[in-house]
């Protein structure tokens, strides 16, 4: 009886799956130049694309693009969702209130430092060891390193992250030569590639969020 | 095409050579091509004949197998029916011969006591012999003017008259008190009527028994002997059970559908929701083991009450260890209900709270509709359901029992048409591919018409087919 147990016990474990299947986002907030302007706008997405879409032990964080983004300062905040609905509900609804209190927060950085904060959401998505990764930048992705900062990225920096470029905002310049917008942004996505990156994709509607994240 | 003519810049002239070439090389090789053609027409058929034959030897052997079966099935069917039969008759029995000597006792003692009455009715104080005559006589003597005489005789008379009046008094007495005994005696009848219909009734009873025991015993008599008749009847009707349990079981599928997503989303609040079983959340796993549950248990129950018989082991268990596993079964039945019910009702707050949450990040702060949440129906109609369908499930058992059963006959009998039908698909292809090898055999003959003809001039003689005496394989 007890060999009988013992087997259905194995059985049972060998029935479930070692894979990981929660889901764990950073999304990258740039407070930078014209960007900043944005920061509600792009809370908004954070509620109504994002957040709707996490189910319980899922993770979200929240990270600044500003100077210096490499700073644990940087996040504004960050949950992992319990694994009861309804506790996950009330954890989203106070994560929410604190999202806009974030957008009420006036502010407006001189340089954008995306490597950084890229660096820093890859350590956040990594220490969840959820099975799907994936960081959303809100920015126009025109990086501007104060100086003597310097940013290089590890060559499995994004090993596995599926990396959303999310309403890029177009430059006065990008209107004047769309080349060098698409040129900015091929850069990027080779950068992204040649580090690991699963995926590089621009969306430019808020809709097309849903589709992309897992549900 | 080009690199095969034997002079390119004149195409015409090297077509001609071409055809004339095949033509030379036809007519040699005719003899080994026929063979050729023989061969291959025997093999095709042939093959496609043996495949026939084959089918056609195992359909038989299933149908025999079928047959075989749906007389098993039958036997064991009526086997039930005459001893269910049996069973009544010798309850019934029991408690008719049991109430028998009681009745025959009371009939017996009715009959005693209406004959008793009858008898009493029957007996009457004897008038004196003669003594009303005596006196008659005596009072109608003449008076001869002898005071003394008539005096006496007034006396008798008056005697006599109030004798008279005493004797009819006592005959009208007599006559009341025997109505009255015939009075008490109409119930006593009317009891012994009542037993005598009640003993009619069982032997009717009795008697219709036998009777649906002797077509019962026909029935069993005629599948004993394997009569077509009888086996196309049990064929048929074990088609129309397992028609209509399929039916069922659709239903009871449906149902355990609406089952499974009533309580889906609840159940993640009670098991770990993040955690996968082959790629399942342990939510939907736990959702469908329960349901899976509930099925188990509502076959137990069926089993306990003797309804089905998926398990002949457990028939053979003691009636107070069968009544152990009902109460169990039952209990938990009882205890998975209670737990939908609560889950449903969970599930409707779950609802409400992940809508309030949508229309929160949405920034919709005014309530656009009617608030549903004011009316309780949905969540005590969630509830009531959660209650009932485990019950309904529970009854699974029995169009699952009966599916089992007939679905033997319905899978021999399709296997046997199927095996028929590529069977007769085989001879056909087999006819077919015989005469389009002797059509590709003659279209060669036809190809070459040409040297034949000129052989034959030749020769002054009509060409022989060589295929003529082999055209069937």
């Amino acid at each position: 009886m007890k060999r009988l147990s013992l087997l259905a016990v194995a059985l049972l474990l060998s029935c479930s799956n070692s894979k990981n299947y929660a889901q764990a986002v950073v999304a990258l907030v740039d407070v930078s130049g014209t960007y900043a302007d944005q920061k509600p706008e792009v809370v908004n997405v954070i509620k109504r694309g994002i957040l709707p879409k996490l189910q319980p032990g899922d993770s979200l964080f929240v990270i600044r693009i500003d100077d210096e983004s490499y700073k644990k300062a940087n996040v504004e905040g960050g949950i992992t969702l319990d694994v009861r609905p309804s506790r996950a509900n009330a954890q989203k609804l106070a994560f929410a209130t604190q999202m806009d209190q974030f957008a009420a927060k006036r502010q407006r950085a001189r340089h954008t430092d995306i490597r950084g904060a890229m660096m820093l959401a890859s350590e956040y998505l990594k220490e969840t060891g959820a099975g799907q990764r994936v960081m959303v930048v809100f920015s126009d992705m025109e990086e501007d390193l104060p100086k003597g900062v310097k940013r290089t990225l590890a060559p499995d920096e994004f090993a596995g992250m599926r990396i959303l470029a999310m309403n890029v905002k177009k430059l006065n310049a990008d209107n004047a030569n769309p080349t060098a917008y698409r040129q900015r942004l091929a850069s990027w996505q080779q950068q992204a590639k040649s580090h690991g990156a699963k995926e590089f994709a621009i969306v430019l509607e808020a809709e097309k969020l849903d589709e992309l994240l897992e549900h | 095409m080009e690199s095969l003519y034997l002079w390119p810049a004149r195409p015409a002239a090297s077509l001609l050579a071409l055809w004339l070439l095949s033509q030379l090389f036809c007519w040699a090789a005719r003899a080994p091509v026929h063979r050729a053609f023989r061969a291959l027409g025997r093999v095709v058929a042939g093959a496609f004949r043996i495949t026939a034959r084959w089918c056609k030897s195992v359909s038989v052997s299933v149908a025999k197998r079928d047959r075989e079966m749906v007389l098993e099935m039958g036997k064991g069917d009526a086997e039930s029916k005459v001893a269910r039969e049996f069973r009544r008759v010798e309850v019934s029995f029991a408690k008719e011969l049991g109430r028998y000597p009681e009745l025959h006792r009371k009939m017996d003692d009715l009959t005693a006591r209406i004959d008793a009455d009858y008898k009493e009715c029957g007996a009457a104080a004897p008038t004196p012999p003669g003594w009303a005559e005596a006196t008659a006589a005596v009072a109608k003597m003449p008076a001869n003017g002898d005071n003394v005489v008539r005096k006496v005789l007034e006396e008798i008379h008056n005697t006599a008259k109030s004798g008279e009046k005493k004797a009819l008094q006592e005959y009208r007495d007599a006559t009341a008190k025997r109505h009255k005994i015939l009075n008490g005696m109409a119930p006593m009848l009317k009891e012994l009527k009542e037993n005598a219909a009640d003993a009619g009734k069982s032997v009717s009873a009795a008697l219709e028994t036998t009777k649906r025991i002797d077509q019962h015993m026909t029935a069993y008599e005629q599948i004993r002997k394997g009569e077509d008749k009888a086996v196309r009847a049990m064929g048929w009707q074990s088609t129309q059970l397992f028609v209509a349990s399929l039916l069922v079981l659709g239903v009871a599928i449906g149902g355990a559908f609406v089952n499974f997503n009533l309580i889906a989303l609840p159940m993640s609040e009670l098991v770990p929701a993040g955690s996968r079983i082959g790629g399942m959340p342990v939510s939907t796993v736990a959702a469908l083991v329960v349901v899976l549950m509930e099925v188990a248990a509502g076959i137990f129950a069926m089993e306990m009450l003797g309804i089905t018989s998926f398990f002949p082991k457990l028939d053979l268990l003691p009636a107070s260890r069968r009544r152990i596993i009902l109460a169990v079964s039952v209990g938990g039945l009882l205890l998975l209900a209670c737990i939908e019910c609560s889950l449903a009702v969970l599930r409707e707050q779950l609802v409400e709270s992940a809508t309030a949450l949508k229309q929160s990040l949405a920034g919709v702060h005014e309530k656009a509709v009617a608030d549903p949440a004011a009316s309780r129906i949905p969540v005590v109609g969630q509830a009531v359901l959660g209650f009932i369908l485990p019950w309904i499930l529970a009854m699974v058992a029995v169009p699952l029992e009966t599916l089992i059963a007939t679905g033997g006959h319905i899978f021999l009998t399709l296997t046997a048409g199927a095996l028929a039908l590529i069977g007769t698909i085989a001879r056909l292809l087999g006819h077919g591919s015989r005469y389009l090898v002797e059509g590709a055999r003659h279209l060669y003959d036809i190809y070459i018409v040409l040297p034949l003809q000129i052989e034959r001039l030749a020769s002054g003689a009509r060409p022989t087919i060589p295929a003529a005496k082999g055209a069937r394989p």
